[in-house]
């Protein structure tokens, strides 16, 4: 079937050579063929790879002054992590206490003993919350900073004001971030764990779903000390990826204020997908 | 003395810059002119080594520049100053902060000399007393006057001016000019700047190449352009009502 909109087909194509199969499977499997197709064709993906590795390589390379690397670091670490304190307070203490309410709400069981709703609420913020969906705001807030702070350098010749001067741009602007949050967002997912089960007492506090001291006794029951060096790997491969990607991103904008706002967006984006990916694949790796 | 020979340059198949040589001379303010995509912006960011030349060579007193590996290049551009069209000053760092920035970077000196150095840059500027001033406070001339100071920090040999007067008033505009030339002659840099004001070209040309769909149409000097044949140049230079009535004046 061809729709036509203000007299033009919009999908004459997309049905033309799918005969005999759901028009609705048609659409969406020939969106996400054009999709890869595209890119392959166009060798998109290979040539973004390939640039991203080539920044990284100018990236990690020598610092030229040592002590100027240093100053940034601990400016981006006042940037980066310290102003994020705030927002991983809020989301840990109310995700602990939502986790302890619904494992409650969803546990209604004689025969579970209620400490196990504070053993749920710790072991969920420790494997999962405060590394992924806390490394997933991050990626929001963090990611979308860093790739309109270089995209405007960039558009604003800022960045080439630098290569004029003799400054590596890429090295100084971007490895003092990457640094910078390797080396505090780590501490943040320690924080959001401890405030997360924080959270969950405060909800035991005010609603009694179960006693405090039973939630307490779960937080402390069968604790498992490695669960908490697994969530500090992934967080460490996370902040590596928030910050390359969107660094990446930022990098190479060109034009004005709407390819910037593009480039954040993508930043988010691609952290996003990445975090979700090395998720699944670093959990693989150390749990299994 | 810097050297452009042979110089081409293409974007996706399309020229851009067509077989251009000309030289650039020390002590002196060489003007780059010719319409808005014309080429002159591409020419300079080749001549910075921003872009990589497709075919010829950029000779820095007799260094062939684009031939240089990345190492070397740094050498020659720690002795290169670049005045941006906006200006781009580091948003994050107050006036001071930009101008002591590059001698951070590539000096060891104490820090009562580089603040003595910033105050010296600043007052040949004009700008004395905005030392804590971040760029947002800043107007239009006064980014161009501190980037200007940011330029002649670390005392460099050639100066690279894009625009210099772009979204500037008549009246800065000739003092931006004026410091332009007074800084190449007092420091005796190689010194090119794009431009299409023509105010710049009779104030401060003491060469003059005209680019015109990325090829070199004439050069000479601003005393020898009113007078000039060529009539792509006359096309460009007096294409306004008032600068044709001038010409014929000055014919009759």
């Amino acid at each position: 079937m061809v729709s036509v909109y203000k007299g033009k087909k919009i999908n004459e194509g997309i049905t033309g050579s799918w005969h005999g199969v759901e028009p609705r499977t048609v659409r969406f499997s020939q969106i996400i063929i054009n999709f890869i197709s595209r890119n392959l064709q166009n060798m998109g993906f290979f040539f973004h790879v390939g640039k991203y590795f080539e920044l990284m390589l100018k990236v990690f390379t020598k610092p030229e002054k040592g002590i100027m690397y240093y100053r940034q670091t601990v400016r981006e670490i006042e940037a980066l992590g310290l102003n994020s304190v705030g927002i991983v307070f809020i989301i840990s203490v109310f995700m602990g206490a939502v986790i302890t309410l619904q494992t409650a709400y969803n546990t209604e069981n004689p025969f579970l003993p209620s400490y196990l709703i504070g053993l749920g609420c710790r072991d969920s913020m420790i494997l999962e919350f405060s590394s992924t969906m806390v490394a997933l705001i991050l990626a929001g807030k963090v990611g979308s900073n860093i790739a309109s702070e270089l995209g405007t350098m960039r558009v604003t010749e800022q960045i080439d004001a630098l290569e004029i001067m003799g400054v590596n741009s890429a090295s100084y602007l971007i490895l003092p971030k990457i640094i910078a949050c390797i080396l505090i967002f780590p501490l943040l997912t320690l924080f959001s764990m401890i405030v997360g089960v924080a959270g969950g007492w405060l909800a035991v506090l005010f609603t009694h779903v179960i006693t405090p001291t039973d939630f307490v006794y779960g937080i402390q029951y069968a604790f498992i000390p490695f669960y908490i060096t697994y969530s500090v790997i992934k967080m460490v491969v996370f902040a590596f990826l928030i910050t390359s990607i969107s660094s990446y991103h930022g990098y190479y904008s060109y034009g004005g204020a709407l390819e910037v706002g593009i480039s954040s967006t993508r930043a988010v984006v691609h952290s996003s997908v990445f975090i979700l990916l090395f998720n699944v694949i670093l959990t693989q790796l150390i749990l299994s | 003395m810097i050297e452009v020979v042979h110089v081409s340059k293409y974007f996706d198949n399309e020229p851009v810059l067509k077989d251009i040589s000309v030289t650039f001379e020390r002590g002196k303010t060489n003007l780059v002119i010719g319409q808005s995509g014309s080429g002159k912006t591409v020419l300079l960011k080749c001549i910075v080594g921003l872009l990589d030349v497709d075919e010829g060579d950029i000779i820095y007193d007799e260094v062939i520049f684009n031939k240089l590996n990345f190492g070397d290049k740094k050498s020659i551009r720690k002795e290169i100053g670049m005045l941006f069209q906006g200006g781009a000053l580091f948003d994050s760092l107050t006036v001071e902060e930009n101008i002591i920035y590059p001698m951070d970077m590539f000096t060891s000196m104490t820090t009562e000399e580089k603040i003595e150095r910033a105050n010296f840059c600043l007052k040949r500027v004009n700008m004395v007393n905005s030392n804590h001033l971040y760029p947002a406070e800043l107007s239009g001339g006064m980014k161009k006057r501190v980037a200007i100071a940011r330029a002649i920090a670390l005392n460099p040999k050639y100066l690279f001016c894009d625009e210099p007067n772009s979204g500037l008033d008549p009246k800065t505009s000739i003092v931006i000019d004026n410091l332009i030339r007074e800084l190449t002659e007092e420091f005796n840099m190689t010194t090119i700047v794009n431009t299409h004001d023509m105010n710049s070209v009779m104030e401060i040309g003491s060469k003059v190449v005209f680019i015109a769909n990325g090829m070199k149409c004439w050069e000479g000097t601003n005393l020898e352009i009113l007078h000039s044949d060529n009539q792509v140049l006359n096309d460009f230079i007096f294409a306004n009502s008032l600068a044709r009535h001038v010409k014929n004046t000055m014919k009759n």
